[in-house]
């Protein structure tokens, strides 16, 4: 359900969604998966199933839009795209994440600091 | 950001298409698998062990389309018709218990939502009048003569109008009671005199015809009048033609120029006035226009959008400062006093109204506390449905959802009831209201009150369920799956149950106490002697047209040749003419001075006044009034021998303490002839003129041949029946005058139970309160006993097969009841000490902690108390040994 514990990961899922369809065009759920994997040296394992929960708040939020395409191999699958929505949100967050880490980076210098 | 309006569109788009969302996500799937599994061939795995990795690589694909469909569709919609269903299966399942809860809460709703029907007709709903938080009453008021709020005089009225910027509009009302003659058989009507700018400032729109325009306010103009819808239906078969015609009013033709809306309410009256005249056309108020000194005349204004109360208090202060300088005989000491209409409507039934509402909520806090004891003690045998849920993965917040959906479920059941209920009860209530509550609006459950009452339902089902449903939540698992009914109660959750009882009783023992102040109160108000004798005595009015009667010696020739043609009936001798009689009619107040005393200080004299009775030689003998010392009024006291008076006993004894008072003379400024010396010839018994709840005032009376008045109002003391008293005097009236109604025939006992009806519903209502607090509070101990006996059958078996006495054991029973009892008694003394202060002037000859009372309302809590536990405690007693060891 919403508005459990997890909802810190899910937000982050989304915001690594967003930008790699930002920066990759359009791509089916498989595609950004790998991506993703392949951008945080699979430090990050995923299970890739998560990914389409992450896609579907996407897609409610008007953020991102799918169609139905086919891939590389000849198979028929959903291609999702960034809107312009999307991209705003993405400055949005992605600033706000920075502006986060760099908080929480401080933070927990000082502790080992002090 | 909309982004959760965009959600939810969607979500709602893809609810109602949830199988083509389920197949499209499938296929989605698929593809995903199909790559991964490629990519795993292409990494070298043999094709059946690349798609196992696959598989394992994407996650459970049944939980992923189940989070799929969690997110498309409305799953709190869902789980909310899943938790309503699952509620109402669980309801139905105990009849028992959900009658209980039902019928427990929707008294609760019911009771408040028609007392609450009432507060928002009287207090809240604005007055029906377009722009009503406008709308103002301007008093004069005099501190120096102690004097908060009287009328104007029409001539200052003029100024007022003239010269304010602030109101858009002022215009004076005041009542009057005119005869209606020449269609129908004479009667009284109630007639608003107004000045013509009245009902446009109210913003009237007549039925038919039109209201009045400033032209009909002018000296010498035609003579006008309005007449109400009801009037025009009941009396002139709603005919429209009445416009333009004439209708005798004190036998004087007005012409009919509009009829006004039945819904209407003329301001102040609390009855429905039926006409409407000009203030220049009124016989009594249009010889007093000219008087600077009159105050006959209350006014209401409309203020100026944008100016506020304050701004408008400044402009009538210059006003009234200007007036002072110019006319200082009449207006030096008067200011004016702003009060919103409504305030000034809704007077002093606030408070009353207020204490009911806060004691019928106390009824339904109760009930809550109630409900939640049985919730809770539900929930323990419950507690085995709920750790299996748990179990089986449902979180703390699901478990509480479902459970407050049932006590929601509860609450609106109890509150669908209770609103039929409600129904009910406003019919019932309308017919208790006393008849000085004003009601401008309506009294009926309408959608405000409607809404009140669910929101009440609702705030009520989560109020008792929220703690029974977070125990329930917080329990832990493993020890309910393993616990057996045995082990009894937790220990948390007792507490809380005797919270509950304490609570109950706490809230049940301020209600009583109240309850029983205003009982104790209103049952020495009753006892209280009026200072006359109620029995047999009745009352007639005739009043005489201002027209045909002008002269003061025609009043009184009139009053005489009555009153020998009545005494000479044979049932009849016993009577007379008063005017004013006490309690029955307004009082008349007049300042005095007594002659040849040393001059008193300025505000002594101002609070030197006596209440005024012209009364003929056979009243006293008629109301059994003793006389004390001197003579009463007999056939010497004529118009033009010496003015005389008696005056009561208060009157002798507070301004005439120490010396001789027959013989003394006074003089009061009432017409005929102010400062005429009265001559004291006798002192009788004090009367309660006012009401009964008021200690007697001095009075002074006066023969009615040397003051008359322009009407006869006759008591008289008689066996025979009211309504073949009211016949003989009708036709002795008729007989003088064809055309003189005679009207308000009333017996005395039926008007001092009039006069005390907002005593009573007050005692009458909160005494039902009261009452059904004391059954919810003896419910709800009986049910928290009766439960911990029945958890302990075990225990209570094992101590028996000890030795245990059945004393012994009932005395154990009996002690936790007591023990809860006074722990409510000791929690409730001090509330229900604070909430009878709140009663204040409610209270009649009794302090607010009488301590009478008090007793008996803690007496009488911890007997029904006793005697609710007592009967668990007998079954505890009565506990078979062998049968307990065994019971699970």
């Amino acid at each position: 359900m919403a508005g459990d514990k997890s909802e810190i990961l899910q937000g982050t899922l989304d915001l690594m969604v967003l930008k790699t369809l930002k920066s990759m065009g359009p791509l089916h759920g498989y595609g950004i998966a790998r991506r993703i994997e392949q951008v945080s040296e699979d430090a990050l394992q995923i299970n890739q199933g998560t990914i389409y929960a992450s896609l579907v708040r996407l897609m409610q939020k008007g953020w991102i839009s799918g169609a139905w395409g086919t891939s590389d191999n000849n198979r028929k699958a959903k291609f999702y795209s960034i809107t312009r929505a999307g991209r705003k949100q993405l400055n949005t967050e992605a600033q706000n994440w920075e502006r986060i880490s760099n908080v929480i980076g401080r933070v927990l210098g000082t502790a080992e600091r002090g | 950001m909309f982004a959760w309006l965009k959600t939810l569109a969607s979500r709602t788009v893809a609810w109602v298409s949830l199988r083509h969302v389920d197949q499209e996500f499938e296929h989605e799937l698929n593809a995903h698998l199909d790559m991964l599994t490629d990519e795993n061939v292409r990494k070298g795995m043999a094709p059946e062990e690349a798609k196992r990795a696959a598989r394992i690589r994407l996650g459970g694909q049944a939980q992923l389309k189940e989070t799929n469909r969690e997110l498309h569709g409305l799953p709190m919609l869902e789980t909310f018709f899943q938790d309503t269903r699952y509620a109402f299966r669980m309801l139905g399942k105990n009849p028992g218990f959900t009658a209980v809860a039902v019928l427990t809460l929707a008294l609760g709703i019911g009771a408040n939502t028609a007392i609450f029907s009432v507060v928002y007709a009287v207090l809240l709903k604005p007055l029906p009048y377009t722009n009503p938080e406008q709308l103002f009453t301007a008093f004069q008021a005099n501190t120096q003569q102690g004097i908060t709020e009287t009328g104007c005089s029409y001539l200052n009225f003029e100024e007022w109008r003239a010269q304010n910027h602030v109101f858009s509009e002022m215009a004076g009302n005041v009542a009057h009671q005119l005869t209606l003659t020449g269609h129908v058989e004479p009667t009284v009507v109630k007639t608003s005199v107004v000045t013509p700018e009245f009902f446009a400032l109210l913003d009237v729109k007549p039925v038919v015809g039109r209201i009045f325009s400033p032209q009909d306010g002018k000296r010498g103009a035609p003579p006008v009048v309005l007449v109400s819808e009801d009037v025009w239906r009941g009396r002139f078969g709603a005919d429209p033609k009445i416009i333009g015609t004439s209708i005798d009013l004190d036998k004087r033709p007005f012409t009919v120029v509009g009829i006004i809306p039945a819904a209407f309410r003329t301001p102040f009256f609390t009855a429905k006035q039926e006409v409407w005249i000009p203030l220049v056309q009124d016989p009594v108020f249009s010889t007093r226009m000219p008087q600077r000194g009159s105050h006959l005349l209350p006014v209401i204004g409309r203020l100026k959008p944008g100016v506020s109360v304050a701004q408008a208090q400044a402009e009538m202060d210059a006003i009234s400062g200007r007036l002072a300088a110019e006319f200082p005989e009449e207006n030096s000491g008067w200011t004016v006093r702003l009060v919103p209409l409504q305030k000034e409507i809704v007077g002093d039934v606030k408070t009353g109204l207020l204490v009911l509402l806060g004691a019928v909520g106390l009824v339904l806090l109760i009930a809550c506390a109630n409900i939640a004891n049985l919730l809770l003690a539900r929930a323990t045998s419950r507690s085995k449905e709920i750790a299996v849920r748990t179990a089986l993965g449902a979180g703390r917040a699901r478990i509480i959802r479902q459970l407050l959906s049932e006590t929601a479920v509860l609450g609106l059941l109890g509150g669908a009831v209770g609103i039929a209920l409600a129904y009910w009860g406003v019919k019932a209530l309308s017919s208790l209201l006393p008849s000085s509550l004003p009601q401008m609006n309506p009294i009926r459950v309408d959608y405000f009150v409607l809404g009140f009452a669910l929101l009440l339902s609702a705030i009520a089902g989560v109020a008792f369920g929220l703690v029974p449903a977070m125990f329930a939540a917080n329990a832990d698992i493993q020890s309910t799956l393993r616990e057996s009914v045995r082990t009894g109660e937790s220990r948390n959750r007792r507490r809380a149950r005797s919270f509950l009882a304490v609570a109950e009783i706490s809230l049940a023992m301020v209600l009583l106490m109240t309850a029983g102040l205003l009982l104790r109160s209103f049952s020495k108000l009753m006892s209280v002697s009026p200072g006359f004798d109620v029995e047999h005595i009745m009352k007639a009015d005739i009043s005489l047209p201002q027209f045909q009667y002008s002269k003061p010696q025609q009043w009184a020739a009139f009053s005489d040749e009555l009153l020998a043609r009545i005494q000479s009936d044979p049932g009849l001798q016993d009577s007379a003419v008063v005017v004013p009689r006490p309690i029955a009619d307004l009082r008349v107040t007049l300042p005095f001075d007594i002659v040849g005393s040393p001059p008193v200080s300025e505000s002594a004299a101002a609070s030197r006044t006596t209440s005024y009775v012209s009364i003929s030689p056979s009243y006293f003998h008629v109301m059994s009034i003793p006389l004390l010392s001197g003579r009463l009024f007999d056939q010497r006291d004529i118009m033009s021998s010496p003015s005389v008076t008696i005056i009561s006993k208060a009157m002798a004894q507070r301004y005439f303490p120490s010396q001789e008072t027959l013989g003394k003379q006074i003089t009061f400024g009432f017409p005929p002839a102010p400062g005429v010396m009265h001559e004291i010839v006798g002192i009788v018994g004090d009367v309660r003129d006012d009401s009964l709840g008021q200690d007697p005032r001095p009075m002074v009376y006066v023969p009615y041949a040397q003051a008359p008045f322009w009407g006869a109002n006759v008591v008289v003391k008689s066996t025979l029946s009211p309504s073949s008293v009211a016949a003989t005097i009708r036709q002795e009236v008729q007989k003088i005058d064809k055309d003189l109604p005679v009207t308000d025939v009333a017996m005395m006992p039926d008007i001092i139970e009039a006069s005390v009806a907002q005593p009573r519903f007050r005692t009458f209502l909160l005494g039902l309160f009261a009452a059904m607090a004391l059954v919810l509070a003896a419910t709800g101990i009986f049910g928290v006993i009766s439960y911990s006996v029945s958890r302990r059958t075990n225990e209570i078996g094992i101590r028996v097969a000890l030795g245990a006495s059945r004393g012994t054991i009932l005395r154990m029973v009996l002690r936790e009841t007591l023990v809860l009892t006074f722990a409510g008694l000791a929690v409730g003394l001090p509330c229900a000490l604070a909430a009878s202060r709140l009663l204040g002037n409610m209270l009649f000859g009794v302090s607010a902690s009488d301590p009478a009372t008090l007793a008996i309302v803690a007496i009488t809590l911890a007997a029904v108390a006793a005697l609710a536990g007592y009967i668990p405690a007998g079954r505890a007693m009565r506990v078979d040994p062998m049968v307990a060891l065994r019971y699970e």
